[in-house]
């Protein structure tokens, strides 16, 4: 809704959104069809280790990747930037504005994209999908870039938010 | 989907996300089938109690504008009014304005002064 009027001095506004990734479910899917084919190829030996061990850990993999990595969440407002990862929103993280030093949207390359939440050193990347992406560049020199369906709506909510032009919006 | 609430009106805060919501789905940002944030999450980003995001929630539920699923959350099922009768109606005040010498700064004068 990025045609409505910038919100008032008593008003409270933050952006919402969700992002659906489809590579892991995908990935999902095939994990589930493994297990099917696993089901048929064991000709009732289910007690035999050598089917039994691999079929839970593909079944923990297929629940791992529903729960926590079928969609990602983002919400941008008063409180900060939050990212909240698949069905039960976990693994999750926030970071309050006064963390936040500079916010911009970023054309995302495919190449560049981790298709699931990546934490290295410097960066954490929540990024399903190339194109427009929203960039977070904090104070500790932590560069944070995430995946929302209106990445310009979600700066904007950012730059609302900031009181006194704490954030540089490119 | 952008949220907006003031926590200082007089109208209530329930009826306020609600209003977001009618808003989103009337102008296609949020079509049929789209999920709705849970209302504990809501409620936190809003700095409004969950239970004020449910009662909103349930408002739009019994006017056929969500449904709750269990494990699914609240999804759009209705796209609402069209805005095309905003339109129409729209059309009829201005031919009626033209009517009475009024022109677009009257009108947008008018509008302000009742909303």
């Amino acid at each position: 809704m990025t045609s409505l009027p910038i919100a008032g001095p008593t008003q409270h506004a933050v952006y919402t959104g969700r992002t659906t990734s489809w590579p892991m479910v995908a990935t999902t899917c095939a994990g589930a069809l493994l297990i099917v084919l696993m089901g048929k190829e064991s000709n009732g030996a289910w007690t035999d280790l050598m089917f039994v061990v691999p079929l839970i850990l593909v079944a923990i993999g297929v629940l791992a990747n529903v729960l926590t990595a079928s969609s990602v969440r983002a919400t941008a407002g008063p409180n900060g930037f939050t990212i909240r990862w698949g069905l039960v929103g976990w693994p999750r993280c926030t970071y309050r504005l006064d963390e936040i030093e500079h916010a911009e949207v970023i054309d995302l390359p495919w190449w560049r994209v981790s298709y699931g939440f990546w934490r290295t050193p410097k960066r954490t990347n929540c990024t399903v999908r190339s194109g427009p992406t929203v960039r977070l560049s904090l104070r500790n020199q932590r560069i944070v870039t995430i995946t929302v369906p209106e990445p310009a709506a979600a700066v904007a909510a950012l730059r609302e938010a900031s009181a006194g032009g704490q954030l540089g919006i490119a | 989907m952008r949220w907006a609430i003031d926590h200082t009106s007089r109208e209530r805060l329930q009826d306020q996300i609600a209003t977001c919501v009618r808003r989103g789905v009337a102008s296609g940002e949020l079509p049929v089938g789209e999920q709705l944030p849970p209302a504990a999450e809501l409620g936190t980003a809003l700095s409004v109690d969950r239970n004020t995001v449910l009662a909103a929630y349930r408002q739009l539920r019994d006017d056929g504008v969500l449904e709750f699923r269990r494990g699914r959350g609240a999804r759009v099922v209705s796209a609402g009014p069209a805005l095309s009768s905003v339109t129409e109606a729209a059309q009829k005040l201005i031919a009626t304005a033209s009517g009475h010498g009024l022109g677009k700064s009257d009108l947008i004068r008018i509008i302000k002064e009742l909303t």
